[in-house]
């Protein structure tokens, strides 16, 4: 299948390429040099944006937790519905949709690329029995590694080598893409109802603190080759003074530098950017947390920004997500998983007059723009825990014109629009910008190669917008700029045209990517020795425990060599 | 008034919530005879399933629907409507007035479960009897009634004002478990029995049972003895047992028993 | 194994060690198809078209069973159902569908099973009896035991079984002697014993008679019948250090309440589990309501689960998928185009109770024997599809029957445990000839019905 997208306005971060009018060839789901014109599909994009397609490093979409979500809330579901055509299948939901609708509603919004951030490996088969119905997207998931308890006691022994040759198999019996850290020993602690209090308290029963699983897991990313940095979910999530914690989190771990790439991704950090001691003097750390990011190569960020609405919280963090419940009062799940991790699920409407909720959504903003280089932070709403990844569009606005920021700040609790730094801040992010924010920079730090650009031998996945950059002046028209990203005037997967304005014209698959490690020492003493304990470990056999390859509708694994 | 006749017997449930005063008003009648509906998974026009006649409303006469035979298979009569009435000479079926705002709705014989879910204003009166859930929020949701008048002259089934938020049902005849269950405010008055376990997870709200309840909840406490109780206006003589509940969700609802009809609950006395 | 039958099982419970020996009973070689009111062997392509045949044409079909098959299966399920415009139900809708509903108004502090082997030192069993039902639960998971912090409670349980049996001895010598019925007088509820203040685990269990699994347990308390709801909900109230005016509780005492409710807010991790003595007693989804608010309300002092005891071995799996797909655990309606929810309206029992339904499907289920009389009679009177491995007397009432292979023994397939935890489930035999698995069948009717329907 050959096309050709003829004379938009690209927007290709990776290739400095900054608004040229330019065609884009595809030949074979790839992008090529030239394409013979006779024999080519021609999409006329001249007056439009043409960007790579988005790639959304952390959105919940697959899974246990996401599930148990789905199940919580029916009445989340009844009022938002996708009737089925001859070419989708039905489906529902607002904050938690189901796996079709996830695919076609990414679709349509000119994204190509997710990444499901919560695996409890247990359970490993179930999210890849969720991403491969959903379709639209190239999709891969990252393991809860942070607590399990082999991983725990090679890093309170200090036998890095043989815990990076577990984590290994690890990856690979869930067929997974990066390590995840979420609240670092406090999982653990949760299995008897316990957390941990900051990085340094030492985890109950294993005598190693947060700071040693964090640092011992980073050496363990780079012994292995990892794609991605690990990724952290950090202590005290949600606590007003945090920002002192994703600080000392950052810190920890920057003399393991590696030159001048990240060594650690911070996620959905607005969650982790409270100031102040109890919820009445809670207010926004962004500032400290922007200025030692500006000064410092080793770390990158995804924003996790809220929007109001009514949505789900849904995370690993088990004792968070009690202690949600306790504030709120409204239904609360909780699911621990043996041997490993642990999750939690409470709905929660985020109020304008809420002074807690609007200074979260200053936040969030204030990261992002207080943050000069965009190649370190990304867009995410941690979906659906600050909003639904239908809002991005929303946010993209926010990001791009202050008047937009302004019109939503007059709405917002009083008190917290006088502690807000917004209205200082005077940064508009240009459509470069967000295309760094939105799918070049997450492409780059999640070492997908060929992803977030639209260079020559690029998977062709692409978003044509229908927004003039030319004719409309962005900054003053929100409106536009919303509209445009919330139905892509077409979205390119794998080199096929899939939806135009909305509407989804092909149903395809999408491939699950995850990473094989091959390690340079005999896998076969690390899978003995996993033999001889599994029983102690869980309730499961060994067999039966590792996802296999066929497993995977479409399987694209990305191989890495091993320093172990 | 336009009046409607079912043109077959109905088998497959039938959804048909255009039938609403709103979405008749200002139409012709092939307009009306036009409008939407399910038969089971088939599309089908209001026409095809009901005879439809008489006269349409002008812009400010008060439309009026009048439906005769058995509806009890047609779902969603009078859904979300805000203004007009509605008639049924017969009986109705499932998620009679679900999301009503305004209006009223009458019905000579009994409606089916749901009868008034999500309703947030409007009348709704069924002489016969009703299912269950009157009231009730959708599932997994804690948004129940939100105001309006539910009147039953008949029996109604279980958890009748189930996570009930305002307005008032009055049930003239008996009733089943669970009334009021999750309760937030709003009145329930039941003229008859009641099979038990009423209040259930209260945490505000009125309850008053006018004849036999089998037991009270352990997790509710005696207050005192009421001789009479306040239902929207109207007296309604006692003498009453007025207990607060549910203790267990540290609930401050009332729940009122009439003492004479419920010997077997003197015991409590001795806690005043 | 010999000549691909198996023979002999090791380490396998009773009711497994059923299924895997009797498998290969009450088989039917051949498809079937109703012709002239008799059931006569057809080809698979006759008995495919003919249930394509009938779902298509009908206005309200409806899909039921699913929890004895895969989720592979069920997968195609879904699309049938969606395709056919069609209800589609599983199992939960006659056992565990109060405690989803429960589950969505409430919540749930759950977890895997692996949790509680480690961790757990108080076990309850709420109107289940897992010695008969779940063989293998006590001992794989709960008290009988050992897990990285909890040691196995079994060397307890011998002194104790010792006691019973020299009772039951005592009491047979005794009417022998004395030539008339002798019986220890009945025992009213007692308070437990101090030894349950132990760090060590203990089991509990509630039911309204005295199990095998009571006989088991380090306490067993008897409740009366239907009152389970009275039960739980005083015992939310002591857990927060409040009196109860009453003196007693479904008959149990209140000293005894607060003695127990002492020992849950005691322990290190407790866990609760719960089957159909409470989702099908009177109060029925409002009992799981009070079970789980109760143990929510204990993670304030303590650190408290709940679970389910799941019934069909892949009820856990068809509640997955459905969930995934289409929003929601069981009771699905497709036909507005789109899933809807609502049982009691949408669910398979009360659909055909109400005589609604036109046609319907039947898979890896046995209705005719487990429905009330009345939805029986409305589903035979209606086009009738059944695919089953086995003859049952739903397939011997059926218009169309298609034998499948048996997931576990002679098909691959994923099914999940009662905790969620997704198992792969093993081919060991081969199916016999022209036998195909649930998920071929399904799809070959899937396609048929799609290109009757004008979509292909």
């Amino acid at each position: 299948m050959r096309l050709i997208v003829k004379n938009g306005y690209v927007y290709d971060p990776l290739n400095s390429v900054d608004g040229e009018r330019m065609d884009i060839c595809v030949k074979d789901g790839k992008i090529v040099e030239k394409v013979d014109e006779r024999k080519a599909k021609i999409i006329d994009a001249f007056g439009m944006v043409v960007m790579p397609g988005g790639v959304d490093i952390h959105c919940h979409i697959a899974g246990s937790e996401v599930n148990a979500g789905r199940l919580l809330r029916p009445e989340d579901h009844f009022k938002d519905i996708e009737a089925k055509t001859a070419i989708t299948r039905s489906g529902v939901g607002h904050s938690i949709p189901s796996t079709f609708t996830t695919g076609y509603r990414y679709a349509r919004m000119g994204y190509t690329t997710v990444m499901n951030p919560s695996m409890p490996p247990l359970e490993a088969r179930h999210t890849h029995e969720e991403l491969n119905d959903t379709p639209m997207v190239d999709k891969a998931t990252y393991p809860l590694l942070g607590d399990w308890w082999f991983v725990l006691e090679y890093l309170r022994d200090g036998q890095f080598k043989e815990c990076a040759a577990h984590v290994a198999w690890m990856i690979d019996a869930t067929k997974g893409y990066a390590i995840k850290i979420v609240n670092p020993g406090g999982l653990e602690a949760w299995g008897f109802g316990r957390n941990v209090r900051d990085i340094n308290d030492p985890v109950p029963h294993f005598n190693l603190t947060p700071k040693e699983i964090v640092r011992g897991l980073c050496r363990v990313n780079h012994l292995l080759h990892m794609p991605h940095t690990i990724h952290v979910h950090t202590n005290n999530l949600g606590k007003p003074g945090n920002y002192a914690t994703a600080l000392e989190t950052m810190k920890c771990v920057e003399n393991l530098n590696n030159g001048d790439k990240p060594v650690i991704h911070i996620t959905h950090c607005q969650f982790s950017a409270f100031k102040g001691s109890d919820w009445r003097t809670m207010e926004s750390g962004a500032e400290e947390i922007a200025r030692y990011v500006n000064r410092r190569k080793h770390v990158t960020l995804d924003m996790g920004q809220v929007v109001f609405t009514d949505t789900t919280t849904m995370t690993a963090d088990g004792p968070f997500q009690y202690i949600l419940y306790q504030l709120t009062g409204n239904k609360w799940v909780n699911h621990d998983v043996e041997t490993e991790t642990s999750s939690g699920i409470v709905p929660f409407r985020y109020r304008r007059k809420s002074y807690v909720h609007a200074t979260q959504w200053s936040i969030g903003l204030e990261l992002a723009l207080l943050i000069e280089d965009p190649w370190k932070i990304y867009l995410t709403t941690d979906h659906p825990n600050g909003a639904p990844f239908t809002t991005y569009p929303r946010i993209i606005s926010w990001l791009m014109s202050r008047r937009a920021r302004k019109r939503t700040m007059e709405k917002i609790s009083r008190r917290a629009q006088r502690r807000s730094l917004l209205p200082s801040i005077n940064r508009e992010y240009s459509l470069y910008e967000v295309a760094v924010a939105t799918r070049a920079g997450t492409a780059k730090a999640l070492g997908l190669k060929q992803k977030g650009h639209l260079g020559v031998g690029a998977d062709a996945d692409i978003a044509i917008y229908n927004l003039n950059p030319d004719q409309v002046d962005l900054a003053k028209k929100p409106k536009a700029v919303r509209r445009a990203f919330q139905t892509s005037a077409y979205t390119i997967k794998g080199g096929e045209i899939v939806a135009i304005n909305g509407d989804i014209v092909k149903s395809v698959e999408g491939n699950t990517i995850w990473v094989d490690v091959k390690l340079s020492s005999n896998p076969r003493t690390v899978v003995s020795d996993l033999k001889r304990r599994f029983r102690e470990y869980w309730t499961v056999e060994y067999e039966n425990y590792p996802v296999p390859e066929d497993y995977l509708t479409a399987s694209s694994p990305v191989s890495v060599k091993a320093e172990v | 008034m336009i009046t409607l006749r079912p043109r077959h017997r109905f088998t497959v449930p039938v959804d048909a919530e255009c039938i609403t005063p709103d979405s008749f008003a200002d139409k012709s009648i092939e307009e009306i005879a036009a409008l939407q509906a399910w038969e089971g998974n088939r599309k089908r026009v209001l026409g095809d399933l009901f005879k439809i006649e008489g006269e349409t409303s002008a812009m400010q006469e008060k439309v009026s629907i009048h439906i005769f035979e058995d509806v009890s298979k047609v779902r969603r009569i009078g859904a979300g409507m805000s203004m007009g009435e509605i008639v049924v000479e017969g009986s109705a079926g499932m998620h009679l007035g679900e999301g009503m705002k305004g209006g009223s709705i009458t019905v000579s014989g009994d409606a089916g479960s749901w009868a008034g879910c999500m309703m947030s204003g409007g009348t709704l009166e069924i002489k016969g009897d009703v299912g269950d859930y009157v009231g009730a929020p959708y599932r997994g949701s804690t948004k129940g009634m939100g105001g309006g008048l539910i009147v039953v002259h008949g029996n109604a089934g279980n958890e009748v004002g189930c996570f009930m938020r305002k307005g008032l049902i009055k049930v003239h005849g008996n009733i089943g478990q669970f009334a009021g269950v999750h309760m937030k405010k709003g009145t329930i008055f039941v003229e008859g029995k009641c099979e038990g376990r009423a209040g259930a997870e209260m945490v505000g709200g009125k309850i008053i049972i006018c004849a036999y309840i089998p037991s009270v909840l352990p997790t509710f406490t005696i207050d005192t003895i009421k001789p009479k109780v306040k239902v929207n206006g109207e007296v309604i003589l006692g003498p009453f047992y007025q207990f607060i509940g549910d203790l267990a969700d540290n609930g401050n609802g009332k729940l009122f028993v009439s003492q004479t009809k419920n010997p077997h609950l003197k015991f409590y006395e001795k806690y005043l | 194994m010999k000549n691909n039958v198996i023979t002999r099982l090791k380490n396998a419970c009773a009711i497994s060690e059923t299924k895997f020996l009797n498998y290969s009973n009450h088989r039917r070689q051949v498809p079937l198809v109703r012709k002239n009111g008799e059931l006569m062997e057809a080809s698979l392509d006759e008995a495919v078209r003919r249930s394509a045949e009938i779902l298509a044409k009908a206005s309200y079909p409806i899909l039921y069973g699913w929890s004895c098959t895969s989720c592979e299966a069920i997968r195609v399920g879904l699309a049938l159902a969606e395709e056919a415009g069609g209800v589609i139900d599983n199992t939960s809708t006659v056992c565990h569908g109060p405690s989803v509903l429960s589950i969505q108004d409430v919540g749930m502090a759950s977890c895997t099973l692996g949790q509680l082997r480690h961790r757990a030192d108080l076990i309850i069993y709420w109107g289940s009896n897992p010695w008969s039902a779940h063989p293998r639960h006590i001992d794989r998971y709960t008290a009988f035991s050992d897990g990285r912090f909890q040691k196995s409670a079994w060397r307890r349980y011998l002194p104790r079984l010792n006691a019973a049996l020299t009772k039951k001895r005592l009491d047979r010598a005794s009417s022998l002697v004395l030539r008339k019925e002798v019986s220890a007088p009945t025992e009213t509820a007692k308070s437990p014993s101090y030894a349950l203040a132990r760090k060590e685990r203990k089991m509990i269990v509630v039911d309204v008679r005295r199990t095998h699994s009571a006989d088991v347990a380090d306490y067993f308390l008897q409740v009366e019948p239907n009152r389970d709801y009275e039960l739980l909900q005083a015992l939310r109230m002591i857990i927060r250090d409040e009196e109860l005016d009453v003196d007693e509780v479904a008959g149990v005492p209140v000293e005894v309440l607060e003695d127990i409710a002492d020992v849950m807010i005691g322990c290190e991790l407790g866990v609760l589990f719960f089957g159909v003595g409470l989702t099908m007693s009177e109060g029925k989804l409002r009992n799981i309501d009070a079970a789980l608010s109760l143990v929510r309300d204990l993670n304030k002092r303590t650190k408290f689960l709940i679970m389910p005891m799941r019934g069909h071995f892949n009820v856990t799996g068809a509640n997955t998928v459905f969930t995934w797909q289409t929003g929601f655990p069981y009771a699905v309606d497709f036909s507005h185009g789109y899933p809807r929810y609502n049982p009691g309206e949408t669910s398979v029992v009360d659909i055909l109770c109400r005589g609604e339904s036109d046609a319907s499907l039947i898979i890896a289920s046995d209705p005719v024997s487990h429905f009330p009389r009345q939805a029986v009679q409305n589903l035979v009177s209606s086009p009738l599809i059944v695919i089953d491995p086995q003859i049952t007397p739903t397939s011997l009432l059926a218009d169309v029957v298609i034998p499948s292979a048996f997931v576990g023994i002679e098909a691959e397939g994923t099914a999940y445990r009662m905790d969620h935890v997704p198992l792969p489930l093993k081919k060991v035999v081969e199916p016999p000839e022209g036998y195909l698995t649930d998920t071929e069948i399904l799809q070959k009717i899937f396609q048929q019905v799609r290109r009757l329907k004008g979509e292909v």
